[in-house]
């Protein structure tokens, strides 16, 4: 490894947000523009130093940085930059960095701004930390963190009872995978501690390349639940994924993903696009050489990641709130991602190349879809598409930049050629592949799910689209374009969302494949899809023309169900869409989920069990100190009339004590 | 010469008579009476052991001690004063605002 002056500066991405963070939450309110200056700066100095090791990693992909510091026992701190970190880097400091400049004017009305861009720089250097630590222990503590910023940022408006709610609501269920993925990271170090004989001197016990090459051994070791025969390396990733589903909003704990959008709107691009909902992903991707090498697991992701893709697509079909519907969507493409990492089971590495690309380009465009529905509620000051239609005609650039976003989200493009919008460039390989997997195991549900997910994908993004921009307006309201200062982010993003994918789609996939092939981490995927059972295939590109072909084509029908009812309004729903038919209520009240979770789970279940221990334990702790208390009073109510105020008393007790001293102490000196 | 014993066997008596007058006592100008005759008793001590042993030492103790209990007793008494303005009487067993 050639020590490089870019590697001197490698650690300082991470550190300058965070130092932003405690300048601007400290010192933020006496600076101009309440402090947004300095986490921009220092975003974009992370960007800058980002692109370039990124830079420097196409150019040589062996030229991994790598550095390590022990942090007590056989654990360290340290950076790890591979193709895969470096990329989520790069487009993690970028993105943040354009919400960060368009969160200039959007919060320009704000008290609070010193505290919002204090936390989204923390917010964004706990997810800088996340993705270039090189070991599993420094990975957690920073997904930790990341969790806490979300709670902060969510509920920034706290003084509003839903927004504190909603807050609370994403803490709590993200927790839930916390500890699934904390139980896996113990039982992980417990293994490798058996497995290596104790902490050795010289080697980080839980640093990734450490943990990868013990991957056979682990997979041999066997666990007894129920009478099953598991692989311990099938419990660990299962474990991890429990984390992964919390913090990527899968089902079954997406439920505080819709919520997240209490907070601005900034917040929610912030959470959607670049942070928080990508590190589950990035976690699964990050170990997939164990998710390849742990029988069953894969095929679990692929499933839960195809599931939560449609489930959540129907979902968003119903919404009237602009932000709610966009919230859906992330958590459905969040499927498609994982569905991609799922199907690493058929086509091996291949896997983390689509679904990474496919994160990277979802996080331009779904930013872009944020920003863009935050320019609209910010000029006209609702969000409820009932109230809007007619405003693409007041905020031209806006509807332009978002109609580009939609596309891509539907995922437009000509099949076999690079032409397409980004978002088509990277969902389509994640369907195809699903189709060959399908081919492999003759196990058609996750490609159903997917196609299915995609034409609900294009139908509700473009009911989006003609409910807001198009017709007449539905309720009395005044708009103006937003100024350059957010219209300059949504043209950049725009741009990025039209070509990114097709300027990059060949080379992509194969430099990610370096993250696990080049010589740092040395691993021989074959050998561990082996170990794990898993067949692989060879790659895409003998698939019928019909199913390269039908993404689209499904994704047109989408767009013209949406046309016909939305834009032309030939086609009424009337009775279809109202309370009466049962489906539409089942999916308007999202199944029933807050009855499910929250009314029955969390109050009754739950808080039900607590409150009953919890006066059972009121009862037997409470008497037992209560008599204690008896006790005590009633013995020094007899023992204070000792007390009787009267000289002569005290006087005669003191010379009875002197004198038992003396005649003691004489005792004493006789035995002696 | 009288032999040590008997300054002894005095000041022991002397001692027991002031810790009897200490213990059954009320008014407070006794007790202080009474606390006056144990210090003198161990003074006895002091200058008896002195004589004994032909040396100064204890009689020198025995002029601090004095001056000591004159002090001792100047208190006590400003005490008793103060008492008695209050209450009209120094009666210790009835000034008993101390207790349970």
């Amino acid at each position: 490894m050639v020590k490089t002056a870019l590697e001197e500066f490698a650690f300082l991405i991470p550190v300058l947000p965070a130092l932003a963070f405690v300048i601007t939450f400290f010192f933020g309110r006496k600076m101009p523009a309440g402090g947004a200056i300095f986490p921009i700066l220092a975003i974009a100095a992370s960007f800058v130093i980002s692109f370039a090791i990124t830079l420097g990693l196409l150019a040589n992909p062996e030229e991994v940085i790598s550095q390590s510091y022990p942090w007590f026992a056989g654990l360290n701190v340290g950076i790890l930059i591979d193709p895969l970190a470096a990329v989520m880097l790069s487009m993690v400091s970028f993105v943040s960095l354009l919400i960060h400049i368009y969160s200039i004017s959007y919060m320009s009305h704000d008290p609070g701004k010193p505290r919002y861009f204090a936390e989204t720089a923390l917010f964004t250097a706990a997810m800088l930390s996340l993705v270039l630590s090189d070991n599993i222990l420094q990975f957690f503590v920073s997904w930790e963190l990341v969790g806490l910023c979300s709670f902060l940022l969510i509920g920034f408006w706290y003084e509003k009872p839903s927004a504190a709610a909603a807050a609370k609501k994403a803490f709590l269920t993200t927790r839930v995978g916390d500890v699934m993925f904390l139980a896996g990271i113990i039982i992980l170090t417990s293994d490798l501690l058996k497995l290596a004989g104790g902490f050795q001197d010289g080697t980080y016990l839980l640093r990734f390349d450490e943990i990868f090459s013990f991957i056979p051994q682990l997979s041999a070791l066997q666990a007894n639940i129920f009478g099953f025969e598991i692989s311990h390396l099938t419990i660990i990733t299962l474990l991890f994924f429990g984390g992964a589903i919390g913090k990527s909003g899968q089902f079954p704990l997406h439920v505080w993903l819709p919520d997240a959008m209490e907070g601005p709107t900034t917040v929610s691009a912030l959470i959607h696009a670049a942070t928080m909902v990508t590190a589950g992903v990035y976690l699964v991707a990050r170990t997939f050489p164990m998710f390849i090498a742990a029988p069953d697991s894969l095929m679990v992701v692929a499933y839960l990641g195809g599931f939560t893709a449609l489930f959540a697509g129907t979902m968003g079909i119903v919404m009237n709130d602009l932000k709610r519907v966009l919230a859906y969507s992330t958590i459905s493409q969040l499927g498609y991602m994982m569905l991609g990492l799922g199907l690493g089971s058929a086509i091996g590495l291949e896997a983390v190349g689509i679904s990474i690309f496919h994160l990277i380009n979802h996080a331009f465009f779904k930013a872009l879809l944020f920003l863009c529905a935050g320019s609209v509620i910010h000029a006209v000051g609702t969000q409820d598409m009932r109230e809007l239609g007619g405003v693409g005609k007041l905020m031209p650039i806006t509807a332009a930049t978002m109609t580009i976003a939609a596309l891509a989200l539907a995922g437009f493009g000509i099949p076999g050629t690079s032409i397409g919008t980004s978002g088509f460039i990277s969902k389509d390989p994640i369907i195809e592949a699903a189709y060959i997997f399908g081919e492999h195991s003759s196990n058609w549900i996750p490609y159903l799910f997917s196609i299915a997910a995609a034409f609900l994908t294009s139908a509700y993004i473009f009911r989006l689209i003609f409910m807001t921009f198009t017709g007449k307006p539905r309720s009395d309201y005044h708009g103006h374009e937003s100024p350059a200062i957010m219209t300059i982010p949504l043209a950049i993003l725009a741009l990025f969302t039209l070509v990114f994918g097709g300027l990059t789609r060949t080379g992509f996939m194969a430099f990610l494949e370096e993250t696990f092939t080049n010589s740092f981490m040395n691993l021989n995927i074959g050998n561990l899809a082996g170990t794990g059972k898993n067949e692989l295939i060879g790659t895409a590109g003998q698939e019928p023309l019909l199913i390269l072909w039908l993404p689209v084509i499904v994704a047109l029908a989408g767009l013209a169900i949406a046309f016909l009812i939305y834009y032309l309004r030939v086609v009424k729903l009337g009775p279809l869409a109202s309370m009466k038919n049962p489906i539409y209520r089942l999916l308007y009240k999202r199944y029933y989920q807050h009855e499910i979770y929250t009314e029955f789970f969390s109050l009754r279940i739950v808080y039900g069990v607590i409150a009953f221990f919890t006066q059972v334990i009121d009862v037997i702790v409470d008497s037992i100190v209560e008599a204690f208390g008896i006790i005590t009073v009633g013995v020094s109510e007899e023992l204070r009339k000792v007390q009787t105020g009267v000289v002569q008393n005290y006087a005669t007790a003191v010379i009875a004590g002197v004198s038992l001293l003396i005649i003691l102490v004489k005792l004493t000196m006789e035995v002696i | 010469m009288i032999p040590l014993p008997f300054y002894l066997g005095l000041a022991a008596l002397l001692f027991s008579i002031g810790l009897y007058g200490v213990m059954t006592h009320k008014s407070g100008i006794r007790m202080i009476m009474c606390i006056e005759l144990m210090l003198n008793s161990a003074n006895l001590n002091l200058v008896a052991f002195s004589s004994y042993t032909d040396t100064l030492n204890g009689q020198v103790f025995a002029i601090f001690s004095i001056a000591l209990a004159a002090a001792e007793a100047a208190v006590g008494f400003a005490i008793f004063m103060a008492i008695y303005r209050m209450h009209d009487k120094i009666n210790l067993d009835e000034l008993n605002i101390l207790r349970w």
